[in-house]
């Protein structure tokens, strides 16, 4: 499944590249998320645990960024396997400057499901990937706008991020047919991508299979 | 291992009492704890129709239903239709109409038909139709079945 | 001797317990002390299993055992072949690979099962199974059939030089030479896509060891009881005294059911005689989509050469078969396929290469049709693809070439699957399509009807296919039959039942001849304690080669019978009449004696059996034809399709089905019936999708679109009778016949509806969305 897309960040580039590159910042970021942590110069790996109803379960997830090019551009590989199936993607992103300090993000990727996730969920995983990755750019670009703020204003960052619930509920929503606007993403495809495993599990959860 | 719950569940008349996990199908529940096992299970998410039983007397996928949530409800099952010597008039229909070949989807159908036929007592072909759209058959076509309902209406129309 | 109840519409003896749900199924059986198993599934197509942590699994409360490859020690090995190579033609290729029973250490297809978890019910057991950590190393997966036998493809069984899984070419005369003199040559690309059986009834087995009987009892939703017996003695050193295999009740069966020896039915018993308990293990349905066989895809390059006039010289047809990750059928489905590529037709060449190829997907063994569907497609559709060439009528271009009624029994020179040569034994063709051309009123539609339609800016069309139907083949059945004191009858064959109504022919047999009422007769099917000769319940044969051996045994009761009457009653065994469980003297009511008396004096208490004989009123007779008998059938169908939603609607369908003498008309029709909305998903709803990495995007019933009441049109049927020389009843096979012409005939009439869009159909099948595809791309 190919994925592909812009978003734009209300916030200048490096900021944006520092923001993402810091797995404190991803972990708060996704609900469920249990642990994101370095492995590697590289590498990461990550835990989430989804709750849905009487329905729980645990995802692993690994991530390795490569082709580094700061703060411009790189490769992210993904894999992620849980007992709903698995996850194997790949995503090339790239940061553009703009005016008034803005960040555009192109990204583009390719995503193979495996498991149940694949002949269960097949219909729902290509809109709900976007809609994830659209979702979780938000929030992400909603935390880089606080950051930004405390920095000039010296306070501390004033961000809470969705609750897992509230983060469904918005994807759900667009699943229902809003328009998915293909907003400019940022960096955080690699999490992004993360996000796709669990979101689709949510979704994939509450359709009660 | 899970809290158990106590449940009451009237079905087929009987009372039955039980402490069983909240995570227990009614399905199962039917067939494993109450050895009622004319009930089929065919698909598990809720679209082949062979499970389905009444609650309270409306046409219900006992696969998608705790039976938990029966609890302090009334369910009929297949058994509670007719016995071999003494069967439902939408039994015996089925039995002269060959509306069964391997009969694993039969209950279902019979449980859809009681509540139809009820509001339908002079169905068309094409109402029938409608009326088992929502049950798969694999073997029969569906062309005998519709023979039976038909003269299901005939014998339950006669006072 | 009179046909009293052979031949009617006789109502059902099992229906009273189906109907009451009173019916024991496979999940119906519950013992003491029962455990219960789930399998851990592969969720990649291809992949080496390097490691698997199964101490999670193993900790979680009731959980009692957890089993892999290694587990199983000296006793895994993979399932027996079920067919072997044809041995009577040269140069053949046969690979043969078998399913195992837990995979050891390469993984071939999605599902594949990796260990079993049995525990105290099925949800611990499918907790647990979640539990299981697998370390495997994930393969490219073989997808496209042409792809896999590229020379730099992945292979799935490393020990072979390809993908090849086996090879075959027949020839019938001179193609190349026929081909030469022909007018016209049509080549054509066909695809037939995957298909499931999809019976309601999933796929289970109970599994009951006693140690201190040393006895295994095994209750299994196969059509094959008796071969699963054996084999299962075999191989667990036991003998076959120790083992019962009973298929009860069986939801719906459609072909998978006969495969042998799936991964459960070799671990399920091995389990329970590994713990001594009994172990139940039922299929789910997303399971079912993996773990059950399916059928197809073949991919043909078929040719047709024919004369001006419309006559066909001959036919070519290279095809590619997809077995899937093994090959445990052999050439079973495309050799079906070859019986059937020269439809009922009288053509003089052939020649036909089946190449069948491993991919990494559920393993393909013959699904109703098993094969045949694909020949017929083939056939018809070139021949309609002829017709229009020539601007020749399409019943016209067929009656032309059928194979006329003098030329019977027809050799058709090449070899069938059960490696006999090919004979169609009797058939009569041309009534056949003139009278279904008659009650659809074709000339009136085409002349008439369409005009109109087309007028009022409706796409209505019309289809008729005529097709060919091998069927009956052995090796044999036998049946036992006993006249009880009671006075019923009681009867044991090895073929199980799976909604053909067995029960009720073989009891309008047995009545017939022994003189009872169908009602008292006690049928036995598939349970191996009871009848322990045969093969099982397949390829269209219950009612030819079962039913025959039934006959034969009922005659054999009713000479015994005649005999100790004649004694008894004083009188030459001509004067005697049986009839409603009385033997009497004809004319002389008051001599006579029931059979129950007649059974009871049969088995003295005292005196002595003479030598010769035998005590009681019982035989066992077998039946075994010199080839199967070839059935035949002519469908046609009117359908209106909407262009802008390309939703289908059969405005009506006829049927001429010929199976020689017919047993019971109510459960012929039924059969029927049923037969075409499988052929009818075949055409327009059922195809199994899967992705280039071996994944089956639709293993639901939500996405894997089976044919409900709405999509049924009203059939009607016209029979005739063609008898079989073949054997003494006459009778054929009919269980298949709905379903092999219905893609060829959906072809043709979703063509004739859409002639203004010069649409050519050459693939099964379509969609609504394919539909479109393919008239949008005519612009």
């Amino acid at each position: 499944m190919k994925l592909e897309g812009e978003y734009t960040f209300d916030g200048p580039r490096e900021q944006v590249w520092e923001l993402v590159r810091d797995p404190d910042v991803l972990v708060t970021a996704l609900p469920g998320a249990k642990s994101l942590e370095q492995v590697g110069e590289n590498e990461y790996e990550g835990e989430m645990n989804l709750r849905v109803g009487p329905v729980a379960g645990v995802f692993a997830g690994r991530l390795v960024v490569s082709n580094e090019q700061p703060p411009q551009s790189c490769t992210l590989t993904v894999e992620g396997k849980g007992k709903q199936g698995f996850v194997d993607g790949t995503g090339h992103v790239n940061l553009e400057e703009l005016e008034d300090n803005k960040t555009l993000m192109k990204y583009e990727g390719d995503v193979q499901v495996g498991g149940k996730l694949a002949s269960v969920g097949q219909r729902l995983v290509d809109t709900a990937s976007k809609s994830i990755i659209r979702q979780g750019l938000d929030t992400m670009n909603k935390a880089l706008v606080a950051r930004v703020e405390a920095r000039e204003t010296g306070e501390k960052v004033d961000f809470t991020p969705p609750s897992e619930s509230e983060f469904a509920v918005s994807v759900a929503k667009d699943m229902a047919g809003e328009a998915l606007s293909s907003t400019t993403l940022k960096w955080v495809v690699g999490a992004a991508i993360v996000i796709i495993l669990i979101l689709v599990l949510v979704l994939i959860n509450q359709n009660g299979l | 291992m899970e809290d158990l719950f106590n449940v009451s569940i009237l079905c087929n008349g009987k009372m039955y009492e039980r402490s069983i996990e909240p995570r227990l199908l009614l399905s199962d529940f039917l067939r494993h704890e109450l050895d009622l096992t004319g009930t089929h299970v065919g698909c598990e998410h809720g679209v082949c129709g062979a499970c389905t039983v009444l609650v309270d007397g409306l046409p219900v996928r006992s696969c998608l239903m705790f039976a938990v949530q029966a609890s302090g409800h009334e369910v009929t099952t297949v058994e509670g239709l007719g016995e071999p010597d003494n069967l439902h008039p939408i039994q015996e229909a089925f039995w002269e109409a060959h509306g069964l070949q391997c009969g694993f989807c039969t209950p279902g159908f019979l449980m859809t038909l009681i509540p139809f036929l009820k509001e339908n007592p002079k169905p068309t072909r094409e109402d029938i139709r409608t009326a088992i759209s929502g049950n798969i058959c694999r073997c029969t076509g569906y062309q005998h079945i519709i023979d039976a309902v038909q003269l299901a209406a005939q014998k339950m129309s006669k006072p | 001797m009179t046909k009293k109840y052979l031949g009617k519409p006789i109502t059902r003896n099992e229906d009273p317990q189906l109907l009451t749900g009173q019916a024991l199924f496979v999940d119906d059986v519950d013992l003491p002390d029962m455990l219960h198993a789930a399998f851990l599934r592969s969720d990649y197509a291809h992949a080496h299993l390097k490691s698997i942590d199964i101490s999670a699994a193993l900790e979680k409360p009731g959980v009692v055992a957890v089993y892999t490859a290694d587990s199983m020690g000296d006793d895994w090995a993979p399932g027996p072949p079920l067919v072997s190579p044809p041995p009577t033609v040269k140069d053949v290729v046969f690979n043969s690979r078998r399913q195992v029973p837990l995979v050891k250490d390469k993984i071939r297809h999605v599902g594949e099962a990796i260990a079993v978890v049995i525990a105290e019910n099925r949800y611990i057991a499918e907790d647990a199974a979640e539990d299981i950590l697998v370390d495997l190393e994930p393969l490219e997966a073989v997808v496209d059939l042409e792809a896999a036998l590229k020379p730099d493809c992945i292979l799935i069984h490393d020990d072979l030089e390809s993908n090849l899984a086996a090879q075959l070419v027949q020839n019938k005369g001179d193609y190349q030479a026929a081909r030469e003199k022909a007018d016209l040559i049509i080549k054509k690309h066909f695809v037939i896509e995957r298909g499931a059986a999809a019976a309601m009834e999933n796929r289970g087995i109970v599994a009951d060891w006693d140690v201190k009987s040393q006895h295994l009892t095994v209750w299994d939703t196969t059509q094959a009881p008796i071969p699963i017996r054996n084999g299962l003695a075999a191989r667990y050193g036991l003998s076959e005294r120790q083992v019962r295999v009973i298929a009860p009740f069986i939801g719906g069966a459609f072909g998978p059911k006969m495969m042998m020896f799936y991964p459960e039915e070799l671990v399920i018993p091995w389990a329970a005689i590994k713990l001594g308990r009994p172990v139940k293990w039922i299929e789910d349905r997303r399971e079912n989509f993996y773990a059950t066989t399916q059928e197809r895809i073949q991919i043909h390059e078929a040719e047709i050469a024919l004369t001006s006039e419309g006559r066909v010289l001959g036919i070519s047809d290279q095809f590619l078969h997809d077995t899937g990750a093994y090959d445990p059928y052999g050439l079973t489905i495309p050799l079906n396929t070859q019986s059937h590529l020269l439809g009922v037709y009288d053509i003089p060449n052939f020649t036909s290469e089946i190449k069948v190829v491993f991919t990494n997907k559920v393993i393909s063994t013959p699904v109703r049709g098993a094969g045949r569907p694909q020949g017929v497609y083939a056939i018809e559709r070139l021949l309609d693809m002829a017709a229009k060439e020539l601007g020749m009528d399409k019943v016209e271009i067929r009656k032309l070439n059928f194979i006329p009624p003098d030329a019977f029994p027809y050799e058709q020179n090449y070899i069938d699957q059960a490696f006999a040569p090919l004979i169609f034994d009797s058939g009569n063709y041309l009534p056949a399509i003139e009278k279904a051309a008659e009650l659809i009123g074709y000339e009136q539609f085409l002349k008439v009807d369409q005009p109109r339609y087309r007028s009022e800016g409706r796409h209505v069309g019309i289809g008729i296919v005529a097709f060919p139907e091998t069927t009956g083949v052995g090796p044999y059945e036998g049946a036992r039959i006993t006249i009880e004191p009671s006075g019923k009858v009681s009867v044991a064959t090895g073929v199980g039942t799976q909604g053909q109504g067995h029960f009720t022919t073989f009891a309008q047999i047995v009545a017939d001849q022994v003189g009872v009422n169908p009602r008292d007769v006690n049928l036995v099917t598939g349970d191996t304690a009871e009848f322990h000769w045969g093969t099982g319940t397949f390829a269209s044969r219950g009612a030819v080669v079962a039913a025959n051996a039934i006959h034969a045994s009922a005659k054999a009761v009713r000479k015994k019978i005649l005999e100790h009457a004649s004694k008894h009653l004083g009188a030459p065994e001509g004067e005697l009449e049986i009839e409603d469980g009385q033997v009497r003297v004809a004319d002389i009511p008051r001599m006579s004696i029931s059979l129950g008396e007649l059974a009871e004096l049969a088995n003295p208490l005292r005196g002595a059996v003479e030598p010769g004989t035998e005590p009681g009123l019982e035989a066992t007779a077998y039946f075994g034809p010199q080839y199967g008998a070839t059935a035949f059938g002519v469908h046609s169908m009117i359908l209106e399709v909407d262009v802008e939603t390309m939703t289908v609607d059969i405005l009506r369908y006829v049927v001429v089905e010929d199976c020689g003498t017919v047993l019971n008309p109510l459960i012929l029709e039924g059969q029927i019936h049923g037969g075409i909305s499988m052929g009818i998903g075949n055409s327009y709803y059922e195809k199994l999708v899967y992705d280039d990495n071996g994944q089956l995007l639709n293993a639901s019933l939500a996405d894997y679109l089976i044919p409900m009441a709405t999509e049924m049109p009203y059939i009607e049927i016209e029979h005739q009778e063609t008898p079989s020389p073949l054997n003494p009843l006459g009778s054929k096979g009919v269980g298949e016949a709905g379903a092999i012409p219905v893609p060829a005939l959906f072809a043709q009439a979703l063509e004739n509806a859409l002639s203004d869009y010069d649409l050519e159909i050459r693939e099964t099948p379509l969609s609504p969305n394919r539909l479109y595809e393919l008239l949008t791309s005519k612009g």
